[in-house]
């Protein structure tokens, strides 16, 4: 299989819970194909199974069945800790509710994904201040999280998704706990990270959102409903 | 690093809720406390008997009719026994080839009165001219009553520190003429100061000629005789002791395969029944510590559930950043061996202040033992991990996606 270029490649996966007896296919033979730089919405209603595509793209689930490949590395079949691995150099996630560590500093909490990476202090220490002034929170690193605005938060959030330079941006609703235009500002930022290289993958229910993507994938009912190409 | 962040995550949840981080540690600090405070005060008495059963010299033995007493039984059987006499006495000093020295002591109590002062509780000894050779009793000042006082019956007496310095304050008392049980005596001599030893005075007695004593005192009370013998060095005393034995028995009609009806005892003999003591009270520490640090450890496994379940959504977070099942057990196994070694270290502390406080407040000289404070780092350490290892088996264990769910 050829898959030059292509960061993100799923085959025919399926995610089956099991609750007692009764079997829930909340994802129904998605494939999906992401290209390196590319942005991409995956977008649907609450129980579309979004959520739990998002989980499986983020190598936090293993599908039930179906392949995938995440940066050429056939990830459906692997074990928790080679996953943990895989989350850890190749994964940036940015959550609706920020995720931070709540009696950490900013430039700890940034750090986070360098300390599982075994990088030495100094490094992490360098590195986590670059992906804060990445975000223009420099400034403000030795603050916990209940010091810093919703905006500022999530931008912390952003420079500890981007610290371990992964091969994609996974955004859950990253501006579902914001206001309007601080959500903007947020949206601006991706744009930004997007021009500079990143691929960016925007999870959300919000059209207006999604549609600062490249491309738009709708979900419903765990299957893809259809795709939309943005001319931004 | 992480472990670093561990050790202060855990000091932080102790500082932060102050009153559950004592609750929590209170199994941990009793068990490690009364390891340290019993081994430092146990170790002081062993300390303390062994300095003071050498005074007595690890050559010299005794003998009397009592021997070691443990049981009500054996008391009963021991007072029936015939008196120790002179004559047994000689008869060592004439037949026992190991026996280098050979002399006798008998005691009772009574008042000593000098004018219109007096000592009451004094141990009366009555001894042979060379008792101050076999035992440790030393005269500082004049003589310990002679072979040559024993002859003539003399009235003189060899007096305790503790006797002269309430007596004779600030004066001389060689030539002075005391009085105890109805008899006048001449002082003629003054022992050095000995101490005191279970926090009986060792220097509260007079000491005057063994057949004084017995022309005097031996029909109203004869409390305790006991021959006494030196051997020339330790591999003899085991000779002389059996050469003893068979003089003594054969002496005292002692039919074959009956017991002995006397009792041989040495500073090594008593210094068995001592450990023995002692051994039953260590047993008793490490039971009483082993129970603390039991509940001790189940305590700090319920904290570290609680722990684990209030910060799941953390462990969802590093979960997600890309920590592995072994950095979370780590993170949270340091956490419960670290609240477990500062319940090991204030117990340490609080026992060695209790330790200090038994060195102070009385005559044992009890000291902290290092063994003692290393084992009770190794116990308070091992504890947290084998208690710590499943809430932390099970914080490892969580699936990512649950924990970051969870609110």
């Amino acid at each position: 299989m050829n898959l030059d270029g292509i960061v993100i490649k799923t085959e025919n996966i399926w995610k089956i819970y099991e609750l007692g007896a009764e079997r829930i296919p909340a994802v129904q033979g998605i494939d999906l194909e992401v290209r390196r730089g590319e942005y991409v919405a995956i977008m649907g209603p609450s129980g579309s199974g979004k959520s739990t595509l998002m989980n499986l793209i983020g190598c936090l689930d293993t599908p039930t069945s179906g392949i995938y490949y995440l940066n050429q590395k056939l990830v459906s079949q692997m074990n928790d800790d080679d996953l943990a691995a895989i989350r850890n150099r190749e994964i940036g996630f940015v959550f609706q509710t920020f995720n931070l560590l709540p009696r950490a500093t900013a430039l700890h909490n940034v750090e986070l994904p360098l300390i599982y990476s075994g990088a030495k202090a100094e490094e992490r220490i360098e590195k986590a201040k670059g992906a804060l002034r990445m975000v223009d929170l420099e400034d403000r690193m030795s603050h916990k999280p209940n010091e810093l605005s919703g905006g500022q938060r999530q931008r912390v959030a952003i420079a500890r998704a981007l610290v371990n330079s992964p091969s994609i941006l996974l955004a859950d609703e990253p501006t579902g706990n914001l206001d309007t235009a601080t959500g903007n500002e947020i949206m601006k930022l991706f744009d930004r990270l997007h021009k500079q290289g990143n691929t960016v993958i925007l999870i959300t229910h919000e059209l207006d959102i999604a549609k600062y993507a490249d491309r738009i994938i709708h979900i419903r009912d765990g299957k893809i409903e259809r795709e939309e190409i943005i001319g931004n | 690093m992480q472990f670093l962040e561990s050790i202060l995550q855990a000091l932080a949840s102790l500082k932060a809720n102050k009153l559950r981080s004592i609750l929590t540690l209170i199994g941990v600090i009793i068990g490690v406390m009364t390891v340290i405070a019993v081994a430092s005060i146990i170790a002081g008495m062993n300390r303390y008997v062994a300095d003071q059963l050498a005074q007595l010299g690890p050559t010299t033995f005794f003998i009397d009719k009592w021997g070691i007493i443990t049981s009500e039984d054996e008391w009963f059987k021991a007072m029936k026994r015939k008196e120790l006499t002179l004559e047994d006495m000689a008869a060592v000093r004439d037949y026992c080839e190991n026996c280098e020295k050979v002399g006798a002591m008998a005691q009772t109590m009574g008042r000593v009165k000098y004018g219109s002062q007096y000592v009451t509780d004094v141990e009366i000894h009555g001894a042979t001219g060379n008792i101050e050779e076999i035992t440790s009793v030393v005269a500082e000042h004049g003589y310990y009553p002679t072979d040559y006082d024993n002859e003539h019956r003399n009235q003189v007496a060899l007096i305790g520190w503790a006797v002269a310095d309430k007596l004779f304050p600030g004066l001389d008392p060689i030539g002075k003429r005391i009085n105890f049980l109805g008899h006048t005596f001449t002082v003629v001599g003054v022992a050095k100061k000995m101490g005191s030893f279970l926090g009986q005075s060792q220097d509260n007695f007079v000491a005057i000629p063994i057949t004084t004593y017995q022309k005097l005192y031996q029909k109203q009370r004869f409390d305790w005789f006991a021959i006494f013998i030196k051997s020339q060095d330790y591999q003899s005393m085991e000779k002389a002791k059996d050469e003893v034995r068979l003089i003594l028995r054969a002496r005292r009609h002692v039919p074959y395969k009956e017991d002995d009806d006397f009792g041989i005892q040495s500073s090594e003999s008593l210094m068995d029944l001592w450990r023995n003591f002692t051994g039953t009270a260590f047993l008793v520490m490490i039971g009483v510590s082993s129970i603390a640090l039991l509940v001790g450890g189940v305590v700090i496994m319920n904290i570290m559930f609680v722990s684990v379940k209030e910060r799941t959504k953390e462990i969802g977070i590093r979960k997600a950043m890309g920590a592995r099942k072994r950095n979370i057990l780590w993170q949270f196994l340091v956490e419960a061996t670290t609240i477990s070694l500062v319940g090991g270290i204030i117990g340490i502390i609080v026992g060695a202040v209790i330790g200090k406080i038994v060195d102070l407040t009385t005559p044992l000289p009890a000291t902290i033992e290092l063994w003692s404070v290393i084992a009770g780092i190794l116990v308070a350490g091992g504890i947290g991990l084998f208690f710590g290892i499943y809430p932390a088996m099970k914080a490892a264990r969580l699936d990512p996606v649950e924990a970051l769910r969870y609110e």
